[in-house]
């Protein structure tokens, strides 16, 4: 699928794609388990080995703790067709605290503001430190196709949701149009 | 309390006490829900009934931690009894970060939606050795028991470390107020946590400080004393002079009284023709209204400000009494014990400030009858009384007034009427509160 959003990977994921040895392990300091580092290039190695559907993750630049990941809107969904950029950054505490993700495309969505912040649970209290990016952004996506309007960021989109479904889907699908396809 | 359920439930005793917890040490409700739905209620911990003592385990070579990745059988892992299991390093980084989150005992397995309860003993084993999170999770776990009763709070001195237990129940709030004294000796409203607000109940007390803290009056004063221009908009208050207004912002000319523009008025200068209509009619009526409800409330609030300002100085008043007491002390001759008569005296002062302070809060949402009567008067014989009080205390012992048994004996007695009348009224009050013999505005 649109894998062309991804940017290119760094040294150490292209090197692991490449070479599909089971055991693979990045070097880390002796006795430091669970460094924040290591944790975050085998999810890069692992999201680029075995992407979840419809989305794509990697690093921006150099800086290993900020992301930048794609998600192609469900076809099931008003979103359908759009690609939808995020943020990804992972605090220093990661995996004990969760990361922060905001959509950088807009959209129109009850549990996503205008400034792209996300509601939903397993970002906050519910966040669990063996949850990974994959398994999140795999939640985001089932976000878009389900929205939860008992629980809204938006209170006039849910409430528009909850009445009159239709006018509700068609305005999403044109902000997809407009702004989430290239 | 543990003790007396855990034989009772049939359950091990830390997941009877972790039960006790997410019941907020509700025994009636735990049982009764426990003894209609065990499995239900045992699932809110994720508990079984005998969770098995955690072991930190090691030597098995399948173990991958799903946080870190590290793996192999030189691991140590651990596991509750649900089954997930996570390497001990993780597991220790895990429970102390939730520990500086100012959690205890409502943290969790790590795994992803597993309602498993981390109890208390696995989370000791677990951060064994790191004394700093140790402490802090016993302190917590303190906190957390004093947070979840409804019975308890903590006193709000600062630096004070004493936890207050109040027995009335919250729905009792409205008719009295549960004051209590914490041993640092603060004395505080257990329902609001502000200083002891007695005889006016919390809610009145919410209302007040609401309307003394928001500007609500000054836009009262405003709606009464000034009008807008109808062009710009400016607030215009007409200090003086005819009707005919020229507005120094935007230079309109028009009528104060019906507002219209000036130059409708033709000839009939200074004489609104149309100062009859309703329209007018109904704008004087709302402005004279609102006056009439700041007048009101500025009569309560002088009075209420008034009797602040002199608790402070009865503060300033003691320091001075203090001076005095070892003057007259040492000018007559006295013992220490013979001239605590004085310093009594100011205490009374003081509860008695604080009590008519707050009756007026009482006064003003009280609603005018017979029975306000009554009370006013009552307040205003407590009042008297604590002015005459306030006055002989304050006055030094002169040449030419009386002499020191003379003065003692007229402090002595004043005060223990004053005390008298102090614990009269507010043993009334508590009374017509309970019986509801007021009936309090609504808002």
């Amino acid at each position: 699928m649109l894998r062309c959003a991804a940017q290119p990977l760094p040294a150490v994921a292209r090197e692991c794609a490449t070479d599909h040895a089971p055991r693979w392990r990045p070097a880390r300091a002796p006795g430091v388990c669970g460094s924040t580092q290591f944790r975050i290039q085998k999810e890069l190695a692992e999201i680029s080995l075995d992407p979840p559907s419809n989305c794509s993750a990697g690093p921006k630049g150099d800086n290993l703790y900020d992301w930048v990941s794609t998600i192609v809107g469900p076809s099931d969904s008003p979103y359908g067709g759009g690609v939808f950029f995020l943020d990804i950054h992972f605090p220093q505490e990661y995996p004990f605290k969760p990361p922060k993700i905001i959509f950088r495309t807009r959209i129109y969505h009850c549990n996503i503001n205008s400034q792209g912040q996300i509601c939903l649970d397993i970002l906050k209290d519910n966040w669990s430190p063996a949850l990974t990016i994959s398994k999140v952004l795999l939640s985001i996506c089932s976000l878009l196709t389900d929205p939860n309007p008992h629980d809204p960021l938006v209170h006039s989109i849910a409430n528009q949701l909850m009445n009159d479904r239709k006018e509700h889907d068609n305005t999403a699908k044109e902000w997809t149009k407009r702004y989430a396809c290239c | 309390m543990v003790g007396r359920l855990e034989p009772l439930l049939a359950l091990s005793a830390e997941t009877t006490m972790l039960l006790l917890r997410c019941y907020l040490w509700k025994e009636e409700s735990l049982l009764e829900d426990f003894l209609t739905d065990q499995d239900g209620t045992l699932a809110k911990v994720g508990l079984p009934e005998h969770p098995p003592s955690p072991r930190i385990e090691t030597g098995d070579d399948t173990f991958v931690c799903e946080i870190c990745y590290c793996d192999g059988s030189d691991e140590q892992f651990l596991a509750l009894w649900c089954g997930h299991r996570f390497c001990s390093d993780c597991y220790r980084t895990y429970v102390r970060s939730k520990v500086l989150e100012s959690e205890s005992w409502r943290i969790r397995c790590p795994a992803p939606k597993c309602k498993t309860l981390v109890g208390l003993e696995p989370a000791r084993l677990v951060l064994a050795g790191d004394t700093a999170a140790l402490e802090r999770y016993e302190e917590n776990l303190t906190r957390s028991f004093v947070n979840d009763l409804s019975t308890f709070a903590w006193c709000p001195a600062p630096n004070c470390e004493y936890a207050v237990e109040c027995q009335v129940p919250r729905s009792a709030w409205t008719t009295m107020v549960p004051a209590v004294r914490c041993r640092c000796g603060k004395a505080f409203c257990f329902g609001c946590k502000l200083d002891d607000h007695s005889p006016a109940p919390c809610y009145l007390v919410e209302r007040w400080m609401q309307k003394c803290r928001n500007d609500s009056e000054t836009s009262n004063w405003i709606k009464a004393n000034t009008k807008e221009c109808i062009k710009c908009k400016s607030t215009i208050e007409k200090n003086g002079g005819c009707n005919h207004m020229t507005c120094r912002e935007c230079r309109h000319e028009f009528c104060w009284v019906c507002m219209g523009p000036w130059s409708e008025h033709g000839q009939s200068y200074y004489n609104c023709n149309r100062f009859d209509d309703d329209a007018s009619k109904n704008a004087r009526d709302s402005v004279s209204k609102s006056r009439a409800m700041l007048e009101r409330y500025l009569h309560y609030f002088t009075r209420y400000n008034n009797h602040e300002q002199s608790a402070r100085l009865a503060r300033k008043l003691l320091a001075a009494t203090e001076k005095n007491m070892e003057q007259i002390q040492r000018e007559h001759t006295l013992s220490w014990i013979e001239v605590q008569f004085l310093s009594e005296a100011i205490d009374v002062l003081s509860m008695c400030r604080s009590t008519l302070k707050w009756s007026y809060v009482l006064g003003y949402y009280m609603l005018s009858d017979n029975q306000k009567t009554i009370f006013e008067d009552n307040q205003s014989d407590l009042e008297m009384a604590t002015e005459t009080l306030n006055e002989l205390v304050e006055n030094p012992i002169s040449k030419d007034g009386p002499s020191i048994e003379e003065f003692k004996r007229l402090v002595i007695d004043k005060t223990t009427y004053v005390r008298t009348r102090w614990e009269t009224i507010l043993a009334d009050i508590v009374v017509g509160l309970q019986e509801n013999r007021w009936q309090f505005e609504t808002e």
